[in-house]
């Protein structure tokens, strides 16, 4: 599952992800985090003709779609997008539970569509920010048991700072990084040929992955993965 | 129509051992519902939410409600618009398509609501 859905992904990817795996995918803002997992998700339902969600709580429907758009990246047919805009709107002074209700989102497409197999929240960030810290790890735990439960395949996108080392102990406060099956890091190098975006495999339970820096592009036909970056320290 | 002042207020009667057949029957049948409240006029989330309870004291939690009308837009049965007077709330209406499709969804449920209860009836006596 996946590793054919990205050009240049097989030659990171060993062997497919697993089937109900949670994925994070990490980086900074601009690293191609939401364009990735959209078009991964999105090439997937092309192939196979099942059902996937997508989840956005801070972009509206219309302009996560113009910004796909814009980079080539095409929504299929089976991909459901649930943004949070007009219910935050409508109910601006009583947030409800963000964590609550996103599992009740899922409840309705998983009832409605068996063949749901994909997930994708954007952001887990968002997640965390709306839904206080009271025993928010509590909270995650069950929220990411409640995805595995469903059998679904699953991309949490979280923004973290530039440098994995910038982010050190923020990072390994949170549970998410323990919790998943895998994580998929995105980020900016500067290297010989100039600036350049590049993807890194992390953690990957069950499946043999290449550690190096790969680049990656966006191309008139979508992301493309291309060859491993021998460089520097990440661009800080 | 009158705000909500608190969701949490309206889900203790979402307990109720009178209304959980209502509750139950509601929920399953979510999409009926939603069709034949927007027969008769535009209406929001929100005011679906609102009416719910005010006709069944049956509380629906937003992650409810909201997937189901984005998901009727979806498959062309509801069309929305921001409201005039309110840019923050957005109208859900039935679409051509989407009023025979609730005509028909409707006389579809009221049959099967009524052969149920008969069934049950039956069973009684």
């Amino acid at each position: 599952m996946i590793k054919s859905d990205i050009c240049g992904l097989e030659k990171m990817l060993g062997a497919e992800i697993l089937p109900g795996s949670l994925i994070l995918v990490t980086g900074a803002e601009g690293t191609l985090k939401s364009s990735l997992v959209f078009s991964m998700i999105s090439n997937h339902l092309a192939a196979h003709g099942d059902h996937g969600l997508y989840v956005t709580l801070e972009q509206s429907k219309e302009s996560h779609l113009l910004n796909m758009n814009s980079l080539g990246i095409k929504k299929r047919d089976g991909l459901h997008i649930f943004d949070y805009q007009d219910m935050r709107r409508e109910w601006k002074d009583r947030e409800p539970d963000l964590i609550q209700m996103t599992n009740e989102v899922i409840d309705f497409y998983k009832d409605k569509y068996d063949d749901l197999t994909l997930f994708s929240l954007d952001s887990l960030n968002a997640l965390y920010s709306y839904s206080g810290e009271d025993n928010l790890r509590n909270k995650i735990y069950h929220f990411f048991l409640n995805l595995r439960d469903k059998d679904l395949t699953s991309f949490l996108i979280m923004e973290s700072p530039p440098s994995r080392m910038a982010g050190l102990l923020s990072d390994f406060n949170r549970p998410e990084r323990f919790l998943a099956d895998g994580i998929i890091e995105l980020g900016i190098i500067e290297g010989k040929g100039g600036v350049k975006r590049y993807i890194q495999i992390l953690k990957m339970r069950a499946a043999k992955h290449a550690m190096e820096k790969h680049q990656i592009t966006i191309e008139t036909d979508g992301i493309q993965i291309l060859g491993p970056i021998y460089s520097a320290a990440p661009k800080d | 129509m009158e705000q909500i002042k608190d969701a949490s207020d309206m889900k203790k009667f979402d307990d109720d051992d009178g209304n959980r057949y209502i509750n139950r029957i509601i929920k399953t049948n979510l999409e009926v519902f939603i069709a034949s409240f927007l027969q008769d006029k535009q209406m929001s989330g929100y005011d679906l939410i609102k009416e719910i309870f005010l006709k069944y004291n049956v509380f629906l939690s937003q992650g409810t409600v909201y997937p189901a009308l984005y998901s009727m837009a979806e498959e062309g049965i509801l069309q929305a618009e921001y409201s005039k007077s309110d840019m923050r709330s957005k109208k859900y209406s039935l679409t051509p398509i989407g009023e025979e499709i609730a005509q028909k969804n409707i006389e579809e449920f009221v049959k099967a609501m009524d052969h149920a209860a008969s069934l049950v009836q039956k069973g009684m006596r």
